[in-house]
């Protein structure tokens, strides 16, 4: 039920009912009220059963649609950008905020297309200060200190 | 009368009245940048807003709604790429009108248009809030449950191109909101044995990723593309607007202006529908159908004045029944959260005078953007053509994490935002509805509580949603807004199918 075609329609056909059949699986094992009542169950399973639903039509009505090439061009970029996302997560938690930050920028602006060498250590250098700055300093909010080693620790805190 | 002693609470404090002129600059800004919108900026600053109080804190993040509206005209006039999706209509009389070097003309008319919707639907929201609220106060747990399914299967269905992909985001968004302890019986749900599920999936981080974040790695396949501005034009007379040519546009106001505020109320529906559907009826009530489309100012006139009508009429919903009846509507549930302040019928009983004082702010940041936008639209559009967005979204994609982190000062967060993000980008990639995903996330935890309550009050189980009227028109209404739009849908498929054939 579309304007013309969007894409992918049997993977996303499938993966709705994948995740439907999986949520309501899920859903049906949220235990029971003190009274033996669905009350906790009902909701979740109303959405999971409608997910399933959806799956299906959109599955059927996918019969009918011609497929058209997805365009994949930007892909690994935008895989790249995904997996610095998580590193940078998991580095801030085991190195702190600034050294985390200080290798993050560079590697997302030379994601974008920035090439200049002094342009990304001016990244490299001034994004982490600024952010401590605004948030950390300016703001009052805890900083989040790393597991391994923190920056912080070596200039004297805060 | 309120509002008077909220425009006097507003026009005496400085630091308040710097807020909203700030609000009305960002936004402008954020809304003229191509591919950047108010609700990525809103949710980009909530977290610094939580350290501010609550009514310089909304009234940040409502003026900057407002003028985020208006800002993607200066795009879609300037650079012919709609800064936001209801900009799309200006877009088709703006830039041929810019082509003729009649860029500030067409600036000047979006100006006064969207300050004149903005005055409408701001005004009919002052006067009809209170209203609403006391009725909202008389429905009952079942009635408000069937306005809560009425809003999903309307937010689910009538935006974007595919329904059962907008449904199937709304069911999403449902099934989130319940990741966490059951708020009645405190059963774990859909936690996985996680810990950090238990307290479950936060607003905050949901909306960075899903809005900034997720644009963030949109933006990355627009890489290497720069806007390029139309001039702006010099010549006095060519650029300059007189009564006599803003006359005929006032028709197209007027009307627009209403047709946003109606499209306003109802929740998800927003801003580029209003502005399609005044597009629309402005060009068939026109006297001069055919220069639609090819520079006619009353083309501006009515999308503008119907995308920024929306503006306040949106926030009639959440604040009477805690409804946000736009993506904006859904961020500003944070900002009133994370201050105490209770969403619904009873606000008007325990915050009047922040409500009042908040409309004042909307008042005075239209005034603002539109003094702002009259005269210096033009140096906005040259601004922006000068911020390289290589270096842009990099700096946007380090702000989402810092802001998701300080939301609750927790690194699982920003674990949600990078997930939220780019489930945000492959939602927009397969014709997902980010919107109604959120919207319908946001609506979960309500919905719930009051299907609860209802069946709680119920002698005959689920019945009780059809054997009571008010309950039963909206159900009513929910089914026949998806059966409306499933035929529009259908009727435009064989129309595209014969076009092809």
């Amino acid at each position: 039920m579309s304007v013309g075609s969007s894409p992918a329609p049997q993977a996303v056909g499938l993966a709705l009912v994948l995740l439907g059949i999986g949520a309501t699986a899920t859903s049906l094992s949220i235990p029971l009220d003190q009274y033996g009542r669905w009350g906790a169950r009902i909701f979740p399973l109303a959405g999971s059963l409608s997910l399933l639903l959806l799956g299906g039509i959109e599955l059927l009505s996918a019969r009918n649609i011609s497929k058209e090439p997805t365009d994949t061009r930007h892909l690994p970029a935008i895989f790249a950008l995904l997996a610095l996302a998580i590193g940078y997560v998991w580095a801030i938690a085991h190195f702190g905020y600034l050294l985390s930050t200080g290798v993050a920028a560079p590697i997302a602006m030379w994601i974008f297309g920035v090439r200049h060498p002094v342009g990304l250590l001016i990244a490299a250098l001034l994004c982490p200060a600024l952010y401590h700055l605004i948030f950390f300093k300016l703001l009052g909010v805890f900083p989040p200190l790393g597991l391994w080693f923190d920056l912080l620790d070596v200039i004297g805190g805060y | 009368m309120e509002i008077f002693v909220g425009l006097a609470t507003v026009l005496t404090d400085p630091i308040l009245m710097g807020w909203v002129f700030a609000a009305a600059v960002v936004g402008m800004v954020v809304g003229a940048i191509p591919g950047l919108t108010a609700s990525a900026a809103i949710a980009m600053l909530l977290p610094l807003t939580f350290y501010m109080e609550p009514l310089p804190a909304l009234a940040f993040l409502y003026v900057i709604g407002k003028s985020g509206r208006y800002g993607g005209s200066i795009a879609a006039i300037l650079f012919n790429t709609p800064g936001t999706a209801a900009s799309a209509a200006t877009q088709i009389d703006g830039y041929p009108l810019a082509r003729q070097g009649k860029a500030g003309k067409a600036m000047k008319v979006a100006t006064i248009s969207s300050v004149i919707g903005d005055f409408v639907g701001e005004i009919l929201l002052i006067v009809g809030v209170a209203w609403i609220a006391a009725i909202a106060l008389k429905l009952g747990p079942p009635e408000l449950f069937t306005v809560y399914f009425a809003a999903f299967i309307v937010i689910g269905s009538v935006i974007g191109k595919s329904v059962t992909r907008g449904l199937a985001s709304a069911a999403l968004g449902v099934l989130i909101n319940m990741i966490g302890l059951d708020p009645i019986s405190s059963t774990e749900r859909f936690t996985f044995g996680s810990f950090d599920l238990t307290n479950g999936i936060g607003l905050v981080p949901l909306m960075i990723g899903i809005f900034v974040l997720g644009e963030v790695f949109a933006q990355i396949e627009e890489r290497g593309k720069t806007a390029e501005m139309v001039p702006d034009g010099d010549d006095a007379a060519r650029n300059g607007l007189t009564w006599a040519e803003y006359k005929p546009c006032m028709p197209h106001v007027i009307r627009s202006s209403f047709i946003g505020s109606f499209i306003g109320m109802l929740p998800g529906l927003g801003s580029a529908i209003a502005a399609f559907v005044a597009y629309g009826e402005g060009k068939r009530r026109a006297k001069n159908p055919e220069e639609w489309g090819k520079g006619a100012l009353e083309g501006i006139a009515a999308p503008e004045s119907a995308n920024n009508a929306v503006s306040g009429p949106s926030m009639a919903p959440l604040l009477t029944l805690g409804i946000p009846g736009s993506t904006i509507g859904a961020i500003l549930i944070g900002v009133f959260l994370i201050h105490g302040i209770q969403i619904g019928p009873t606000l008007f009983l325990t915050s009047r005078d922040l409500i009042y004082a908040l409309f004042a702010c909307g008042l005075i940041g239209i005034v603002m953007y539109g003094v702002i936008g009259y005269y210096g639209a033009a140096y906005v559009g040259r601004f922006i053509t000068r911020i390289p967005t290589q270096v842009l979204y990099p700096i946007i994609f380090l702000t989402s994490f810092i802001a998701a982190y300080t939301s609750r000062g927790n690194l699982f967060d920003v674990y949600v935002m990078v997930a939220a993000g780019f489930l945000g980008w492959g939602m927009r990639k397969l014709d997902f509805n980010p919107a109604a995903f959120v919207i319908s996330f946001v609506l979960a935890g309500g919905a719930e509580e009051t299907f609860r309550q209802a069946l709680l009050l119920s002698d005959n189980g689920v019945l009780i949603f059809v054997t009571r009227p008010i309950a039963l028109l909206f159900l009513l209404l929910g089914f026949a807004a998806l059966a409306v739009r499933v035929r529009s849908l259908n009727r435009q498929a064989r129309a595209n199918a014969l076009r092809d054939a």
